[in-house]
């Protein structure tokens, strides 16, 4: 129901748009806009599950960062490309555990453990690099980030390629397989079913002998991976890895699942909703951006309809 | 003679200075309703509660079938047989009838997936065996009337194999349909061989079903008797003054 309703807001902010501007609705704006979300869905999914156990994980934008340091210096290390992102995924994964045990087995609110690993993970990435960008890590380290499937180039008369379809890249893949695989656990498995039980009341689900401890880890474990992962495609898209990089992501993901219907008090959301939420977020940045908006407006705007979303939410739910 | 069920012996439990439960033994046997008494805050449902894993106890021991157990958890319990409806019910609001009922237990599919189907069509047999008018198995619990919420708790603890039920005010909110479709399943069970710890308020249902009452009175057990033995007002002093009248002899003896 929710979700009909933040579907219908995308459509209709894509139309306003289209109106506006009728380069918003070409195929390179449409993939620009994929690829531009594309990190902060990847953060979502994640985000959600952390949610839906009523718990949050502010530590995701500075993880990521981490996740990238790590990757970045493996690679100068001599580890090859796809090795030492597997560390930098493990690294995000990692930080992950940490909050979720921080949480369970110390007994701190999900908010202060987030907000001190939030600390630790951007000091860790700052004090390891010096606060200097790692760069010249190799065209491969650039792959995920830029490279696309089912890219086609012709050759124009004139002996010049011509792109016919620039391709689906890589990063959109990667959400795509990571959001249906996060929707088919959360619905599909049992782990799913017990992230929702333990969010929706925690004492509930220990005496039905779910495994709260377990479940909350897995879910900051999980959430700690995929801000690994997007570490992974944001560096590689700047073929740097920058260590003050993703600062405030975590804010960003937070309002995705938000505007996509999960309630902070836990139990409720989707990761359908989430992805819908993130690409709200995505249109209104392109879509102001293309309408020569200021950074600054555009924080407002998305501000506003945090709000609204919520509010609308809660409106109906009255009724 | 065979040994108890169960056996609880020299229970505690303190909350800081409180003491919830003051060395209180009682024991059940196969078929045998045992109704557990006393005002509120008696230490019931704590009592209750360490027997089924929801609650560590400060002291004390419980025996299986005659063997020394650990209950440290809610799955120890169940690993023994033991299923209890909670006076909170314990549901997930967000949650619908079959996914409560199978929480911590989902039925899956060859691949390990959830099996929803099959989870539906159990819930709904378990489920109308109580009330055979429940609808709506597919809404969050939080949608359901409080007689609804209580029949699904009460369906979770006899679905699985059950071999001592602990029910703490199982009929507080139910009609008194429900309540007399709980009566026969408590008869049902305790023919089945199923022990039975009734914790209830109600004096005429307690002497309607039960074979054994145990008093509690501030914490401690003040009176463990065969129901033939005493009166509701031989009950009632129990529960109020924590003795039995002057001059109480037991009633089979005098009668
Ligand atoms: N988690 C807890 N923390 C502190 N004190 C508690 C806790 N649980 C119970 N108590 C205290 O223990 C005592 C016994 O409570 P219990 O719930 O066992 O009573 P009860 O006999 O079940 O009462 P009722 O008939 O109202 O259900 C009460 O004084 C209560 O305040
Ligand atoms: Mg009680």
């Amino acid at each position: 129901m929710h979700r009909l309703s933040a579907l219908a807001t995308l459509v209709l902010l894509i139309a306003l748009f289209s109106f506006g501007n009728p380069a918003f609705l070409s195929v390179n704006n449409g993939l620009t806009i994929l690829l531009q979300t594309s990190v902060i869905g990847l953060l979502a999914i994640g985000m959600t599950l952390v949610i839906i156990t009523g718990g949050i994980d502010l530590s995701v934008g500075s993880v990521l960062a981490l996740a990238g340091v790590v990757a970045g210096l493996a690679i100068k290390a001599g580890a090859p490309v796809p090795l030492g992102m597997a560390l930098g995924v493990a690294a995000g994964a990692a930080c992950g555990a940490v909050n979720g045990f921080v949480i369970t087995k110390m007994r701190i609110t999900p908010f202060v453990a987030t907000l001190g690993m939030m600390m630790v993970a951007r000091g860790l990435a700052l004090q390891l690099t010096g606060a200097a960008p790692i760069s010249r890590l190799g065209n491969t380290f650039g792959t995920l980030g830029n490279g696309s499937l089912f890219r086609i180039v012709e050759e124009g008369a004139n002996g010049f390629p011509r792109v016919v379809f620039p391709g689906i890249p890589y990063p959109v893949i990667l959400l795509a397989v990571l959001a249906l695989g996060g929707a088919y656990l959360l619905n599909r498995r049992s782990i799913g079913r017990h992230i929702y039980a333990v969010g929706s009341n925690e004492e509930a689900a220990r005496l039905s002998g779910v495994r709260v401890d377990a479940t909350k880890i897995w879910a900051y474990t999980a959430s700690g991976a995929l801000a690994g992962v997007a570490g992974m495609v944001l560096m590689s898209r700047l073929v740097t890895v920058q260590p003050n990089e993703g600062v405030m992501y975590e804010l960003d993901a937070i309002a995705a699942s938000v505007i996509g219907g999960a309630s902070l008090m836990g139990g409720v959301g989707s990761i359908s909703g989430s992805m819908i939420g993130a690409f709200i977020i995505g249109v209104l940045r392109n879509g102001l951006n293309m309408a020569g908006t200021s950074a600054f407006i555009q924080q407002i705007v998305i501000g506003v309809v945090v709000i609204a979303a919520v509010f609308i939410d809660q409106m109906r739910n009255r009724q | 003679m065979s040994p108890p069920l169960v056996a609880m012996h020299g229970i505690e439990k303190h909350f800081g200075g409180v003491e919830a439960v003051r060395d209180v033994s009682v024991a059940l046997n196969p078929g045998e309703v045992v109704g557990v008494l006393g005002h509120n805050g008696a230490g019931k449902s704590c009592l209750m509660r360490i027997l089924s894993g929801a609650m560590a106890a400060s002291g004390g021991h419980i025996e299986v079938d005659g063997k020394p157990v650990r209950i440290d958890s809610p799955q120890d319990a169940r690993a023994h047989g033991i299923e209890t409806i909670y006076q909170t019910l314990a549901l997930a609001n967000h949650l619908d009838a079959p996914a409560n009922l199978f929480l911590g237990r989902e039925l899956k599919t060859r691949w390990g997936n959830l099996d929803d189907r099959r989870m539906l069509s159990e819930a709904r047999k378990a489920l109308h065996r109580l009330n055979p008018n429940f609808k709506n198995l597919g809404d969050p619990v939080a949608r359901l009337s409080g007689g609804q919420r209580q029949v699904i708790a009460i369906a979770r603890a006899i679905y699985f194999d059950v071999k001592i039920l602990i029910m703490d005010e199982p009929t507080a909110a139910l009609g008194p349909s429900e309540t007399a479709m709980v009566a026969d399943l408590i008869k049902t069970l305790k023919a089945e061989g199923i022990g039975i710890f009734l914790v209830s308020h109600d004096m005429h249902d307690v002497f309607d079903l039960c074979d054994r009452v145990m008093v509690m009175n501030k914490g401690a057990n003040v009176g463990d008797h065969d129901i033939r033995d005493v009166t509701k007002d031989d009950v009632l002093s129990l529960i109020v003054k924590g003795t039995l009248p002057e001059g109480w002899a037991p009633r089979r003896a005098v009668a």
